[in-house]
């Protein structure tokens, strides 16, 4: 589902924040990236969906390589990934329900369907009962929810997710990560970058480790170390 | 579809809403701008017409001393008409000392000195000649011709007043033109601005908006015609704006006495009307101009 190749990301002249990185990742499955602050994990997020360009290497998604594609074409190739923050990313002036409408309305659906796909996917969320408050109004964890909801609401095949628990207590991250396991059992693929040990140790999924940009463990069914 | 456009016209009403200020100083810049081109293309009309007017009409007046006999003003009327194919015979026309006075009375009314200086038997009286060639050398010797008939005090030549009345009116023109051209840059300037800033209050919004994969066109769209929108005001104000000056400006002109060529000055309604659709459409050019320059450079985020 996604593969890279040798792929090297420099930031003006001479920030190396990915070098040389390689992995595949097949459909369905769930990995973390982890690594200290500025390893290149959000980089390489970043890179998955086209929000940078490799100075080197190629990026495969879904067997295209996304760094050929015509720039017109990259707001498709967003469409099939969901994208979820540290910070939420919220629009604080719309509503739960509308901040997750808002993801369809921009790439053009139709009302009805916007009106039968939100609900369900607040249920999904936990948070059905929740759909007229504003972000404010919510905890982090809740927050958290809506933006996966919103991420998820036009059924991705990919999940990228960086910090998702960043800002959350232990017992709400939980919560996320049960949350994100489900999607990923509905075969959505789900990469998560984090530097969170407790996440990492109690999934036992892939670990992609990073250090100063360059890939240092890949290990199936890994643990943080 | 629909859904698309009604989404494009609710954004850009918020946005016009959130940043009036602005706006207002955008939408006002413009119509300043435009009033001025506006401006610019009614005072040529109204020069033009003047020219147009002064050109079929006289060209030359040939003065007569005041002193002259009656047997050199006949002499002067029969060498003027000996050259029937070079003026206009049928237009040749004599002035008497009254009817000169009379003339000089309306055309000094706002300079009473130089009027103080004539009186009805010192006036010298006037031939009125049209000539037919459109060459000005030709003109020119005929007017040095008369120039040495006796009783002659002196010939005007049009042409070197209408030589004035062009320069100026290529003065002002490009005056005109000049500030307005400046104007509107200010004016793209700052419709360019508004939507920057526009674009900035909304920059989560734009940013959330690129991650699910909105088109740029979509995510343009309401921005440009946000800036689409201040243009057209602009022009709209500026067009009314045009209008109060247009009529104030006839009602003027039409209070001068009648006759006295003042009232070629007045622009046609249908002139009016044309310039007005052209302020418009430069509005509307500036708006989108500006705003898609914003909108490009600043999407990139």
């Amino acid at each position: 589902m996604i593969r890279l190749e040798n792929v090297t990301k420099i930031y003006g002249t001479e920030t190396v924040a990915v070098r040389e990185a390689s992995f595949d990742i097949p459909k369905g499955q769930f990995v973390f990236l982890v690594g200290p602050s500025g390893s290149g994990k959000s980089t390489l997020l970043r890179l998955i969906n086209r929000q940078e360009q490799p100075e080197r290497g190629d990026v495969w998604v879904a067997g295209r390589n996304i760094n050929e594609m015509p720039a017109s074409r990259v707001p498709f190739l967003r469409r099939s990934m969901g994208n979820v923050f540290q910070d939420y990313k919220l629009l604080l002036n719309k509503t739960v329900f509308e901040n997750v409408a808002f993801a369809l309305e921009v790439i053009g659906k139709p009302r009805h369907a916007i009106a039968r796909q939100v609900p369900i996917v607040l249920e999904l969320v936990g948070l059905a009962d929740k759909q007229d408050r504003f972000p404010n109004q919510l905890s982090g964890g809740e927050q958290q929810r809506v933006s996966i909801a919103r991420a998820f609401v036009n059924r991705p095949l990919i999940m990228l997710a960086d910090e998702p628990t960043g800002n959350l207590d232990p017992t709400t991250s939980e919560g996320i990560m049960v949350l994100l396991d489900e999607i990923n059992q509905t075969g959505t693929t789900v990469v998560m970058a984090t530097h969170d040990h407790r996440v990492v140790n109690a999934m036992r999924r892939r670990v992609i480790q990073l250090d100063r940009g360059v890939i240092v463990r890949d290990q199936e069914r890994g643990v943080y170390e | 579809m629909f859904s698309r456009i009604a989404y494009a016209f609710r954004e850009t009403w918020e946005s016009f809403r959130r940043n009036l200020t602005l706006t207002a100083a955008a939408v006002l810049t413009s119509a300043v701008s435009l009033l001025l081109v506006g401006s610019t293309f009614l005072i040529q009309r109204a020069f033009e017409n003047l020219l147009v007017q002064w050109r079929g009409d006289v060209e030359m007046i040939v003065f007569v001393r005041s002193d002259a006999s009656a047997e050199q003003i006949t002499l002067i009327d029969s060498v003027l008409r000996a050259s029937p194919t070079i003026i206009d015979v049928e237009k040749l026309r004599y002035l008497n000392k009254t009817e000169s006075y009379e003339e000089a009375k309306r055309i000094f009314a706002g300079d009473p000195v130089t009027l103080g200086l004539l009186t009805p038997e010192t006036i010298p009286t006037q031939f009125k000649v049209v000539p037919l060639s459109d060459d000005p050398n030709l003109v020119r010797s005929l007017s040095d011709q008369y120039r040495t008939l006796p009783g002659v005090e002196a010939v005007a030549l049009a042409e070197d007043e209408f030589e004035v009345i062009s320069t100026l009116s290529n003065f002002i023109r490009v005056v005109t033109l000049v500030t307005s051209l400046v104007l509107l840059l200010v004016a793209v300037g700052l419709i360019w601005n508004t939507i920057r800033t526009a674009m900035f209050a909304r920059r989560r919004e734009i940013e959330v908006m690129k991650l699910v994969g909105a088109t740029n066109w979509f995510i343009r769209v309401p921005f440009m015609l946000e800036g689409l929108l201040q243009g057209l005001i602009g022009g709209v104000v500026s067009c009314g704006g045009l209008w109060v000056l247009n009529s104030a400006w006839t009602s003027g002109v039409t209070s001068f006495k009648p006759g006295t060529g003042i009232s070629s000055l007045i622009v046609p309604d249908s002139y009016l009307t044309s310039v007005m659709l052209i302020l418009l459409a430069i509005g509307a050019v500036v708006g989108a101009v500006g705003s898609a320059i914003a909108a490009t450079r600043f999407l990139d985020v």
